[in-house]
């Protein structure tokens, strides 16, 4: 390798090693995420959908949990107007992610910014959030690696549940939402690197059992609001240093 | 009509998702919204899995039979322990189907 080359090389190399480290860091997530993208992909078939449209609402919306409650809705006939503001309610926790990953992304490329905008599910944020406590600065390569490969996983689980075609009888009792309890603990146990931290997940926790208890349907963003505003709160009070 | 949902779902997810990323949106973060924001991570992913963990037919169950609090518990020890994710996610998964 000449001189004259080293610098570019070194730098796509280092993108590259990035990206791989995105798809590593979400891997575990990716294969939590596999039952469900089933699930999706036989529920949309079940609902009534072409294997065409089934796929699109994976790659087009890429959103699970709004996904299934939608698919829910569309077989008991459900109208537009209730399945958007549905929608609505269950992502509305999105504007959270995009308003804390402003500062880093906004002043990326607007290709960049979309197309991570299109990636971030829950899982990518929580990734993006580990991964700007490690290294200090948000490495776009590692959330790109991170989102495609979690898009590609949820895509092709889609499709196997789209050819398996069946319908999973008595799917609460499956226990699948563990997968999804199991990841995120082990997303949020290593980010309780303060007090504050663990405050902010203790008001939250109260919050939306006290919710779930009185059925509050924007008891998630309730919940997650006053979480925040606790651990920012206790900083505050306590004097912690952020 | 399936086209139509689908399209304006992605839609509305697409806009949730991208809103904040958008420059020319005037909005400006003060110094504490942002260290409020810095928060989002932990209280967003607790606020999804509580009412699964803690939750059963509408009442908070508290009880040794409540496999996905006794999974839970275990998740927390294994990641706390070996801060290993996909390890945590496994062998907490192990424990939960072998309880149910």
């Amino acid at each position: 390798m000449t001189a004259l080359t080293t610098p570019t090389s070194t730098i796509s190399n280092t993108n590259k090693s990035e990206f791989w480290q995105g798809c590593l860091a979400i891997l575990p997530l990716s294969i939590a995420v596999i039952p469900w993208g089933i699930l999706a992909g036989s529920l949309a078939i079940d609902a009534g959908l072409s294997p065409l449209e089934s796929q699109a609402m994976s790659a087009i919306v890429f959103a699970g949990a709004a996904q299934l409650v939608a698919l829910g809705m569309i077989k008991t006939g459900a109208g537009l107007l209730s399945i958007l503001m549905t929608t609505l309610l269950i992502t509305s926790r999105h504007f959270l992610y995009s308003m804390a990953l402003r500062t880093s992304v906004s002043e990326l490329s607007r290709a960049w910014r979309v197309l991570l905008g299109f990636l971030l599910t829950d899982e990518l944020f929580a990734i993006m959030s580990h991964g700007k406590t490690q290294c200090h600065h948000l490495s776009r390569w590692y959330a790109l690696g991170g989102g495609v490969s979690f898009y590609l996983c949820w895509n092709l689980s889609s499709l196997v549940g789209i050819v398996a075609g069946q319908t999973v009888d008595n799917i609460e009792q499956l226990g699948l939402d563990f997968a999804i309890v199991a990841t995120f603990i082990a997303l949020i146990v290593p980010m309780i690197k303060r007090k504050s931290v663990l405050v902010c997940i203790g008001i939250s926790l109260a919050s939306a059992l006290l919710c779930e208890l009185f059925k509050l349907s924007v008891g998630l963003l309730i919940s997650a609001l006053l979480g925040m505003i606790a651990g920012h709160v206790f900083t505050k009070i306590s004097g912690e240093y952020q | 009509m399936i086209w139509l949902t689908i399209v304006s779902m992605a839609a509305l997810v697409f806009i949730s998702r991208y809103l904040f990323l958008e420059p020319r949106l005037p909005l400006r973060l003060n110094d504490n919204l942002q260290k409020v924001l810095a928060y989002a991570a932990p209280a967003v992913l607790t606020a999804i899995i509580t009412p699964i963990v803690w939750i059963s037919d509408h009442q908070i169950s508290l009880s040794i039979d409540n496999s996905y609090l006794v999974g839970t518990i275990f998740a927390c020890l294994l990641a706390y322990f070996t801060r290993n994710t996909l390890l945590t996610v496994l062998a907490s998964m192990a424990l939960f189907f072998s309880l149910m």
